[in-house]
């Protein structure tokens, strides 16, 4: 049976895969030997929209950067099983070292299942792990699998997963117990979560149900990002299917478990993916962290011993059992085990959502799966962790993806955002934009974070304006130290990791910016000067209609002149310069 | 200040729902949103009387997070996507230029009332960056001068 | 129950198990610096000044969450520890928009209580604000007499209409307790057996002597001159300080126990060296008691006179023989009282020399005012330039005339000379009171500064040597106003008994929380004129050396009270924020940003709201609804925009509100006020 599958997470119907969807199915018309799918991300967003065409299990063609005027002859290639007038939107070799470069666990059904059918992920072994669990093991049998894979905490911190679920199991309770997926994908960069529940809904649900076995709990709870609808809908529909097949609800699968399970939409606050915050919001409050002890193993949800990880890690659950945790702690290095997933985007050729195992060098995952620098410039450095991590300058890149090895650099491994910069991107501009957005994220509660990074933000604010004082580099850092100790919860205390980071390895842009009202990148915009070159100026006057404040100035053909006291530098006049005639200084 | 009083009708069988199960108040504030459109003074007056919790309280959750409006949107829905890719993209210049064609700040609708631009952290698109979300809908890959066009477009059809 | 055993601060202590460090440390007597705690209520952990160190622990623990557990060991005063407070501190107060004290008061060099005092003097209790004066001010009836009042400058009455009068209402309330049967009269602490001895008996000297005599110390002060009182004595004429008001303030302290030694010349009657010997500390209070010169050709000559050598001498009793033409050089406060003097002393041409205008004299403008209605007459814009004489005695003076130039480092405008243009007057006395200076005869051991003046530490007052502490005019900057000289000397006292007890001399500058204003923040206030306090007419007061000033009545002085604005915060005394922003020395300014703005509200029924000194401990909300199971304040927005608000626009959650209170007593700062 020949199948034509549209990749359909966000991404590609961002960029248009719905459309291509709608145009292929009325190019089918009633060719019903022919049938139309689609599945989640494969996680190739800059070649989105995707469209594969399948012989039954067997891709034959994947093709790229689809539009609606290919869908004929998507149609009848896959009708002639003559793929000669499509070659054109076919993937290159080069495109497709991106994905076997990598090693999927978590992603392993991404792109290849339809998310919304429970069949598909059976066919994939779906649910074969939690028979295994419910009929042969006991939930310590299932605690200690998971020890001896090593896996860790995937929303960043790197707990061990084994000894959460153990603290939990041990806490006594009179009520129930929660298990709760933490769904909150906060890092402005990353969307490593929303593609798995996209994509595998199914996995997070298996994965779920396992936890929960393990530590007792009866009710499982997923905090859902309010930005993902796509998300919670098909997470919705899985849940709807697992009810209808005895995964979820009373005695499953005859086991005698019982464990239900909701999801519970979060409305916008970056510091709900903040474990106590998160159980405050499910709770129906503000977000406010709660100060730690009592951790939630002990009181948590409703005061009720509750354990929670996220996505990422309930997606390697169902794997780890399925196929030992000594094959997951195979994988890796000595303090880190398995895979992680990584979303890749910034300067990058190839961006998009990527799987490795640990112990790959930064370098082989830009170069080798990213394909290296988009242009022509050079590699700066990377961002690890958004708002919580830093960056890590190109002489750095061999650093391997370690929880300690990137601890060690100031960064941090993160749940998963790494955004690579180039030359043009200003390092002081990167901290102040996380400094912007920890800010506005904060809840307020506790003096370092509220005041600390707003202070932050209002120095790094001057000095990328130019008006940075000597001795401001100093003030951040001791700033940046107090806050680090003296923050609540885990969001300002690592709110200064994006300082810290850029002035441990980019103090000199700093400097720049202070003492000589210069920014290196050339993209503060305070600190530019425009400039036309008499040589190339043609005084096409189009420069002069275009300047906004009417600070170019000059007769018909005759080398023009910018009024620096007059000019915004809003750059209009350098991007409509045919001859490249306006510089920048 | 003269404000129309609120129907509850609608918001009756969502109380009826949630208004007993703990913790249930940002699952409730968000189909009142969904009702009306953003939050009125006298829903969250009622939503207080009906949970058992003081309006100090429901405000409080009401103002903690950045889903929940306490006043009307425009037709169109901006969000301006703030997230590193689109940072690292230039989504500063195209933040900027939405709002000089609209001559409104993030969180302001026009005297119009048909665009409210909201600045949003990362709308997880990251590979189109820098994108805008209209109604739902993404536009990636912008420059300041496609965005305007965009809209441009958009006053076009409203005004026919 | 389970005892367990912790180490606080070095100390072993054995406690319940279950508690918190911090309860734990209050028990024990030390205090963990904290804002947002409070044992009825659930542990928040929001202002992170509780934290500890924990041996053993990488990280910082907040004492109010860590339960004490057996063999803890934790240090609550560590570096590492102050620094995370300080910074805490730095941020709190960089978004604390008040003001501890009112402009007055800290803009008086002694920081007195004005607030406090005035509010006493308002409420008709004299004993009362002089006991509130006599904090900072020994001297009460004498400095409410001769003090500039920098207090009066910035009042921010002057927004509204006119300064309140404080000077002078420091004067009436001191002299209505020196009348009264049982005038104030501080306790003087069991003595300690330790000796200071003073040189020097003005109000630097004999302020230091008050407050250390209180402190029970025994305390010796040598004066060189026949009468205590320094430059109050014997720089300021009669008319303005009657000596008789001085006397009883010195008598005043003289009874307190403090022995006085007049007549005592160092190293002339007694020297140095002996003096340290026979004491545990010293303090130099001499003064500047040495006239600057003009500096022109004929300064040598017969009739010409330091200002401050002729006020001595008038105050001595003498009449110096001035003859009938007087030019006095100079435009400062000296110069005033030198050329009334003169006026005094029968000259019938007096002329006041000054290269500036009136605009910039140093002088109060109404001692200016008074002088011309005495007859003076000024010569602004003139300089000497020569002094003529005939048979080494003065005849003319010669006086380049100037003109206004660019603005000096002071931001004054500079005089210059107009080439050419001179003018001559027919003089007997040439007065000069452009300065004075320090003589520091017989102290050959004490470091100097390159003025001439003894060099002391601003913090503590302290020379180079060891025990021995200066203060007032002959310190540092030299001379001054007398307020100043008493500040100075308040610090020396407190470092005398610091060192005295075996303390550390380690003071600094107290922070206080101030706030700008504008005119515009005033302009709903009531306009009520300044008191205008009564006076002898010219006519009358130039013939003698009586007071000028008559003294407000009762009903003046009560109703210029309650003219203050009350700027200082109600809650100052009591204000855990500003008592813990003072254990170290603070520099919130570097983080000068953003605020919350300053406003009061008033939402509740008999509570008073000021958004700007909300320290967001969130204390008051959760005692609302955890105390008072009420839940009508709540926190609204998030981040650094979040703010209390205590109920909004419903007239259904004012009642609600039973007035317990519980709100305004938890609070912190004094962003909650009860009104009375």
């Amino acid at each position: 049976m020949m199948r034509i599958v549209i990749g359909e997470g966000s991404c590609g119907i961002a960029a248009g895969a719905l459309k291509v969807h709608k145009a292929i199915e009325n190019a089918l018309e009633n060719k019903s030997k022919i049938e139309i799918g689609k599945t989640g991300c494969i996680g190739m967003c800059f070649l989105e929209p995707i469209v594969d065409i399948y012989d039954g299990k067997k891709l034959l063609r994947r093709l790229v950067r689809v539009s609606e005027e290919d869908a004929g002859a998507i149609v009848e290639a896959a009708e002639t099983e003559d793929f000669s007038k499509i070659e054109n939107i076919a993937i290159s070799e080069e495109d497709e070292e991106f994905l076997s470069r990598q090693t999927r666990i978590a992603l392993r059904h991404c792109g290849i299942i339809d998310p919304t059918s429970i069949e598909d992920y059976r066919e994939e072994d779906g649910y074969k792990a939690l028979k295994k669990v419910l009929e042969t093991m006991t939930p310590e049998e299932v605690i200690e699998e998971i020890k001896i894979s090593g896996l860790a905490g995937r929303g960043g911190a790197g707990f061990p997963t084994w000894f959460k679920w153990n603290a939990a199991r041990q806490s006594k309770t009179e009520g129930k117990k929660y298990l709760i997926c933490n769904a909150d994908e906060g890092d402005p960069g990353a969307f490593m979560d929303r593609a798995v529940i996209e994509s595998d809904p199914h996995s997070l649900i298996e994965g779920m149900l396992i936890g929960a076995y393990a530590i007792g709990a009866e009710e499982m709870i997923v905090y859902v990002r309010a930005e993902y609808p796509l998300a919670i809908k098909r997470l919705e529909k899985a849940i709807e299917q697992a009810r209808e097949n005895n995964l979820l609800g009373k005695n499953i699968l005859g086991s005698g478990f019982s464990c239900e399970m909701i999801i519970k939409a979060g409305a916008g606050a970056f510091v709900c993916g903040e474990e106590t915050a998160l159980i405050e919001s499910l709770e129906g409050k503000r977000g406010m962290p709660r100060i730690k002890p009592p951790f939630p193993a002990q009181r948590g949800y409703m005061d009720e011993p509750s354990n929670i990880n996220n996505v990422e890690t309930f997606a390697n659950v169902a794997w780890i059992l399925n196929n030992g945790g000594a094959a997951f702690a195979a994988m890796g290095t000595e303090n880190s085990k398995g895979t992680k997933v990584f979303a890749l985007t910034g300067k990058v050729k190839r961006s998009g959502l990527i799987e490795v195992p640990m112990g790959k060098t930064l370098r082989e995952v830009i170069f080798d799966i990213g394909g290296g620098i988009r242009g022509e410039k050079e590699i700066k450095a990377v961002q690890l962790g958004g708002p919580s991590g830093g960056c890590i300058p190109k002489n750095l890149l061999d650093t391997v993806i370690d929880y300690r090895a990137l601890a060690e650099t100031g960064a941090i491994m993160g749940s998963g955002g790494m955004v690579v910069m180039d030359e043009s991107t200003c390092m002081v501009g990167m901290a102040k934009f996380f400094l912007d957005f920890t800010a506005l994220e904060s809840c307020g509660k506790c003096v370092h974070c509220r005041i600390g990074t707003k202070r932050m933000q209002e120095i790094l604010t001057r000095i990328v304006n130019g008006k940075g004082r000597e001795g401001d580099i100093e003030l951040l850092e001791e700033l940046c130290e107090a806050v680090k100790d003296g923050a609540l919860c885990g969001l300002g205390q690592t709110a200064p990791n994006p300082v810290l980071t850029t002035i441990k390895y980019f103090r000199n842009e700093y400097n720049a910016h202070i003492n000589e009202h210069r920014c290196p990148a050339k993209e503060c915009a305070a600190m530019l000067t425009y400039k036309i070159d008499e040589e190339k100026c043609r005084g096409c006057t189009l420069c002069a209609k275009k300047c906004p404040a009417k600070a170019i100035s000059g007769e018909v053909k005759k080398p023009h002149i910018i009024d620096e006291n007059l000019c915004v530098k809003c750059g209009a006049c350098s991007k409509v310069c045919r001859f490249g005639a306006v510089k920048i200084l | 200040m003269n404000i129309p009083q609120s129907n509850f009708k609608p918001l009756e069988p969502v109380l009826t729902e949630y208004a007993k199960i703990p913790g249930s108040l940002i699952t409730i504030l968000q189909k009142a949103q969904e009702i009306y459109g953003y939050l009125p003074k006298d829903v969250i007056y009622h939503i207080a009387e009906k949970v058992g919790t003081t309006p100090a309280e429901v405000m409080g959750v009401a103002t903690f997070y950045s889903q929940f409006r306490l006043a009307p949107i425009g037709k169109y829905l901006i969000m301006a996507c703030q997230g590193t890719a689109c940072h690292v993209n230039g989504s500063e210049r195209v933040s900027a230029a939405v709002s000089e064609y609209l001559g409104i700040e993030s969180g302001e609708t026009t005297e119009d009332g048909i665009f409210t631009l909201e600045n949003v952290a990362c709308l997880g698109c990251c590979s189109l960056a820098p994108v805008i979300m209209i109604n739902g809908e993404a536009f990636g890959n912008l420059t300041p001068e496609k965005a305007v066009s965009i809209l441009e477009n958009l006053r076009e059809k409203e005004e026919a | 129950m389970d005892k367990i055993k912790i180490t606080i601060d070095g100390k072993e202590i054995f406690v319940e198990n279950g508690k918190t460090v911090l309860e734990v440390a209050a028990e024990n007597g030390i205090e963990i610096p904290n804002l947002c705690y409070n044992k009825n209520l659930k542990i928040y952990g929001a202002c992170g000044l509780c934290v500890v160190e924990i041996n053993g622990a990488q990280k910082l623990f907040r004492a109010c969450a860590t339960a004490a557990a057996d063999g803890m060991v934790i240090n609550t005063d560590t570096p590492r520890v102050k620094r995370a407070r300080k910074v805490a501190l730095e941020l709190i107060m960089s978004d604390h928009v008040g003001d501890c004290k009112g402009p007055c008061s800290l803009n008086c060099p002694a920081h007195t209580d004005v607030q406090g005092y005035l509010k006493q003097i308002a409420l008709g209790n004299d004993k009362k604000a002089v006991e509130i004066i006599k904090k900072k001010i020994p001297l009460p009836a004498s400095i409410g007499r001769v003090c500039p009042h920098p207090c009066e400058a910035n009042c921010r009455r002057k927004f509204v209409e006119e300064p309140l009068s404080i000077a002078y209402l420091k004067a009436f309330a001191a002299d209505n307790d020196l009348a009264s049967p049982e005038p104030y009269k501080p306790e003087v602490a069991k003595a300690t057996g330790k000796r200071v001895s003073i040189i020097g008996g003005g109000p630097a000297g004999l302020s230091a002597a008050y407050y250390l005599r209180l402190a029970g110390h025994t305390v010796t002060i040598y004066d060189a001159m026949p009468e205590m009182g320094g430059m109050l004595r014997y720089g300021i004429p009669e008319y303005r300080l009657p000596k008789s008001v001085l006397a009883k303030e010195i008598k005043a302290i003289e009874k307190l126990g403090v022995l006085m030694k007049n007549n005592v010349s160092i190293g002339k009657d007694i020297s140095f060296e002996e003096i340290r010997k026979n004491s545990d500390a010293v303090l130099i209070a001499i003064g500047a008691w040495k006239g600057s010169s003009i500096r022109c050709p004929g300064e040598e000559l017969e009739g010409v006179l330091s200002g401050i050598d002729f006020l001595r001498e008038v105050n001595l009793g003498k009449r110096p023989d001035i003859g009938k033409n007087v030019a006095v050089v100079g435009g400062g406060n000296t110069a005033m009282d030198a050329c009334r003097t003169a006026v005094r002393c029968g000259a019938e041409n007096v002329y006041v020399i000054y290269r500036r205008t009136r605009a910039e004299a140093p002088a109060e403008d109404a001692e200016i005012e008074e002088a011309i209605e005495e007859g003076v007459n000024f010569k602004f814009l003139t300089n000497p330039a020569e002094i003529i004489g005939e048979n080494g005695k003065v005849k003319e003076i010669k006086l380049q005339i100037m003109e206004l130039g660019e603005p000096d480092d002071s931001g004054r405008r500079k005089p210059v000379p107009v080439e050419g243009k001179f003018e001559t007057l027919e003089v007997d006395t040439v007065i000069s009171a452009i300065g004075q200076k320090c003589s520091a005869f017989g102290l050959d051991s004490v470091e100097l500064t390159k003025w001439g003046t003894v060099a002391a530490n601003e913090n503590n007052m302290l020379t180079n040597l060891e025990g021995v502490f200066a203060a007032g005019d002959a310190t540092n900057n030299g001379a001054s106003i007398a307020v100043d000289a008493i500040a100075e000397a308040n610090i020396a006292a407190k470092a005398i008994d610091a060192y005295l007890s075996g303390l550390p001399l380690e003071f600094f500058k107290p922070y206080y929380s101030e706030k700008e204003v504008k005119e515009k923040d005033f302009s709903g206030k009531e306009k009520i004129q300044r008191a205008v306090m009564p006076v002898r007419t010219p006519e009358k007061r130039k013939k003698n050396f009586n007071s000028v000033i008559l003294g407000f009545s009762e009903e003046q002085a009560r109703n210029e009270a309650k003219r203050c604005l009350e700027c200082g915060c109600h809650d100052f005394k009591d204000c855990r924020l500003i008592r813990y922003a003072n254990l170290q020395p603070i520099v919130p300014e570097k983080f000068k940003g953003q605020e919350h703005k300053s406003f009061v509200e008033r939402k509740l029924v008999t509570i008073e709201r000021d958004q700007g000194k909300c320290i967001l401990c969130n204390l008051c909300v959760r005692t609302c609804k955890e105390e008072a199971q009420k839940g009508i304040l709540g926190l609204v927005g998030r981040g650094f925009e979040t703010v209390i608000k205590p109920e909004f626009e419903s007239p259904e959650t004012v009642r609600f509100c039973k007035d317990c209170h519980k709100c305004a007593d938890v609070c912190p700062t004094g962003a909650l006020k009860i009104l009375e």
